[in-house]
């Protein structure tokens, strides 16, 4: 039997669709450097105790601007660290049906994790 | 056959052996399978504190005096030490991560090894200035 490129042994692996797409991981982790630099320089650095009370954290939230940069660096530390379990993931060996739905589960998590913050940054502002 | 073709197979890489145990094999492993555990563990552990974070934060929606209270917590020297963990976790992941990335875009992979010991240095310098102001050195 001449094997060509239909044969099951010839048959690539299924590859780029289930690998890590390494392109997010890199472009995430670009920013993640820029957001968690910022956020810890707002939120630790500069303050002299290194955690910021009460009444420092609703003055501090009360800008747009820090808000969306918060809300910014959720996004992208989620995508990236759900990113990095889908990988840690993938090295079980899982392929096919399996890859999916784990792919699909991280997208869920992710989606609960963004829905989850932002709520708890709306609600830590109407406390306030 | 299939065995001409299983020799001919170049061998899998140490890190992609058996999966997740793999990474304990250090049988034939180099500087970059090292590299690849370390930014793996220090990543699992950045995920399971950005949950804990997260939980942590809620406290905030509780209102002044349960928030405050954390604070005065985590001042305390046992989660001082933590967070000199987390930022050691933070500087290996984050400096590595570069290497990975400059070396997967097929940049600067035949400086990897000095890289990774440059960039390591780095993060041992960075967290060591780190661990003494987090514990109220200067």
């Amino acid at each position: 039997m001449a094997i060509g490129p239909t044969t099951p042994a010839a048959r690539p692996e299924p590859g780029p669709r289930h690998a890590p797409p390494f392109l997010g991981q890199v472009v995430s982790g670009a920013a993640l450097l820029l957001l968690l630099g910022l956020h810890m320089i707002a939120q630790h650095f500069v303050v002299p105790t290194g955690l910021r009370d009460y009444a420092s954290v609703i003055d501090w939230l009360g800008s747009p601007v820090v808000v969306f940069l918060e809300v910014a660096f959720l996004v992208v530390v989620t995508y990236h660290a759900l990113i990095g379990v889908r990988a840690i993931l993938f090295d079980f060996g899982f392929s096919g049906r399996t890859a999916r739905l784990i792919t699909n589960l991280l997208w869920v998590v992710g989606i609960v994790t963004v829905v989850y913050g932002v709520a708890l940054f709306a609600a830590i502002l109407n406390a306030g | 056959m299939a065995g001409t073709l299983d020799r001919e197979r170049p061998l899998a890489a140490p890190e992609q052996r058996r999966g997740v145990g793999g990474w304990f094999d250090p049988r034939g492993r180099r500087m970059g399978g090292f590299a690849f555990i370390l930014n793996r563990l220090t990543g699992i552990g950045l995920v399971l504190y950005l949950y804990l974070h997260l939980v942590v934060l809620s406290m905030l929606a509780r209102g002044p005096d349960a928030w405050d209270q954390f604070v005065d917590i985590a001042l305390s020297p046992p989660f001082l030490a933590l967070d000199v963990l987390l930022l050691v976790g933070m500087l290996i992941h984050g400096l590595n991560g570069i290497r990975v990335g400059l070396i997967g875009l097929g940049l600067v992979a035949s400086r990897q090894r000095a890289m990774f010991i440059a960039l390591m240095t780095i993060a041992a310098l960075v967290a060591l200035v780190g661990a003494l102001r987090i514990f109220g050195g200067e």
